[in-house]
């Protein structure tokens, strides 16, 4: 009798979070995102949201391969307005997807390099170190006086008890994050999901390293006194489907600021991923 | 997105009198490419870099425990892993080296 063995397929997708403020339109990020994801990574995209955020992209909600509506989390203030970024937590339990990349909607998605995360644990891994474009020599941010900062911008997990553990103590720091900032000693009040990862993840391993959790490269941030402008524009091909001809080449411009002077200087940068800390430059990059 | 125009980047480089800044071109390059460098191969996760290439050269052995980039130690089928380091070394170097030249041109 011939006997067959099947080997199961593991799902694999992104998972974004958005949730408008008075200020911006991460939903509109979120499509742009999600669409770069289609080009680059060839990978499905879940949007988890709520009810009025959804409703100002109805028209493109066939970018993504599912949408989520939950109750936002009206609780974190930054600048006298609701920041909803709480609730990260939950990409575990929402994300359909077997392996999951959990990535910020101002993310620039730029060539395929975030497929290799998958390659590098059968959990969770996410990024601990940054390199800034234009200023190289920054040092990397430190949370508080203890640990330097994870970054919570690119997460891959794999559904697993560990990848679960993690995130559920991402719950029960973010439900507890005042008492964290007193132990850390940085100024609680605006959560934060990058300290929420930090603390959660040194929980979990007995406030050890394990060097799998970390991404073995840097993650590309754009920061301070930083503009970035595509050289061309994104174009969209003429077929019955939403593809599209991504730009994947930017010039970055920097004002060096010396006895109060302003030198500019640029650089030319293609094929590489960044994140754009600054949410009107991403929006100016969306829109050409 | 419907975008009719994009900003003419070179006038606005000449308007604004900006200078390419070969130390952060440089550095931009370097982290570019050394996630390039990253593979991960028979329960591994290695660096194409002419260290691990040259200490697995220096073995005639058919197997090998070799500490991976985790620091965990892996039995690995040395000219395999050798092969798919060195293509993956010369494949991603010359990609750097040509846009490194590319940088060059702009001193």
């Amino acid at each position: 009798m011939e006997r067959t063995r099947t080997k199961e397929v593991k799902t694999r997708g992104v998972v974004l979070f958005a949730f408008n403020s008075s200020k911006y339109n991460y939903a509109d990020m979120a499509v742009y995102t999600a669409k770069r994801v289609k080009a680059f990574l060839d990978l499905p995209t879940t949007l988890i949201t709520d009810v009025d955020t959804y409703k100002t992209i109805l028209d493109d909600r066939k970018v993504f391969d599912g949408v989520v509506e939950v109750e936002p989390d009206l609780t974190n203030i930054k600048d006298q307005t609701s920041w909803i970024n709480k609730g990260r937590y939950q990409a575990y339990e929402l994300s359909p997807y077997d392996e999951t990349l959990v990535i910020d909607v101002d993310y620039l998605v730029n060539s395929d390099t975030l497929l290799k995360t998958f390659d590098l644990s059968d959990t969770f891994c996410c990024h601990s170190n940054t390199h800034m474009l234009m200023h190289p020599e920054a040092a990397q941010e430190k949370m508080g006086y203890t640990y330097e900062t994870l970054w919570a911008t690119v997460i891959m997990f794999k559904k697993s008890e560990r990848a679960k553990q993690i995130f559920e103590t991402l719950e029960m720091v973010q439900n507890n994050y005042e008492h964290y900032a007193g132990i850390h000693s940085f100024i609680g009040g605006v959560y934060r999901n990058d300290y929420g990862l930090t603390i959660a993840l040194k929980i979990v391993n007995g406030h050890t390293d394990v060097p799998s959790d970390y991404i073995p490269w840097n993650l590309i941030h754009v920061g301070k006194n930083t503009s970035v402008y595509p050289n061309q524009i994104d174009v969209q091909v003429p077929c019955d489907g939403n593809v599209y001809d991504f730009n994947t080449e930017f010039t970055i411009m920097f004002d060096h600021w010396k006895k109060s002077k302003v030198r500019k200087e640029y650089m030319l940068i293609k094929d590489m991923d960044f994140h754009v800390m600054n949410k009107d430059l991403f929006v100016g990059i969306m829109n050409g | 997105m419907g975008v009719l125009f994009t900003m003419d980047t070179t006038k606005l480089i000449k308007d604004a009198k900006a200078r390419f800044s070969h130390n952060s071109a440089k550095a931009y390059l370097q982290e570019k490419y050394k996630s390039k460098l990253v593979i991960a191969e028979q329960g591994g996760l290695w660096n194409a870099d002419a260290q691990t290439i040259g200490f697995l050269n220096s073995f005639s052995d058919e197997t090998l425990v070799v500490i991976d980039t985790f620091d965990n130690p892996v039995k690995v089928d040395r000219l395999k892993l050798l092969e798919s380091l060195t293509t993956t070394y010369t494949n991603v170097m010359t990609e750097w080296n040509s846009e490194w030249k590319e940088l060059e041109r702009k001193r």
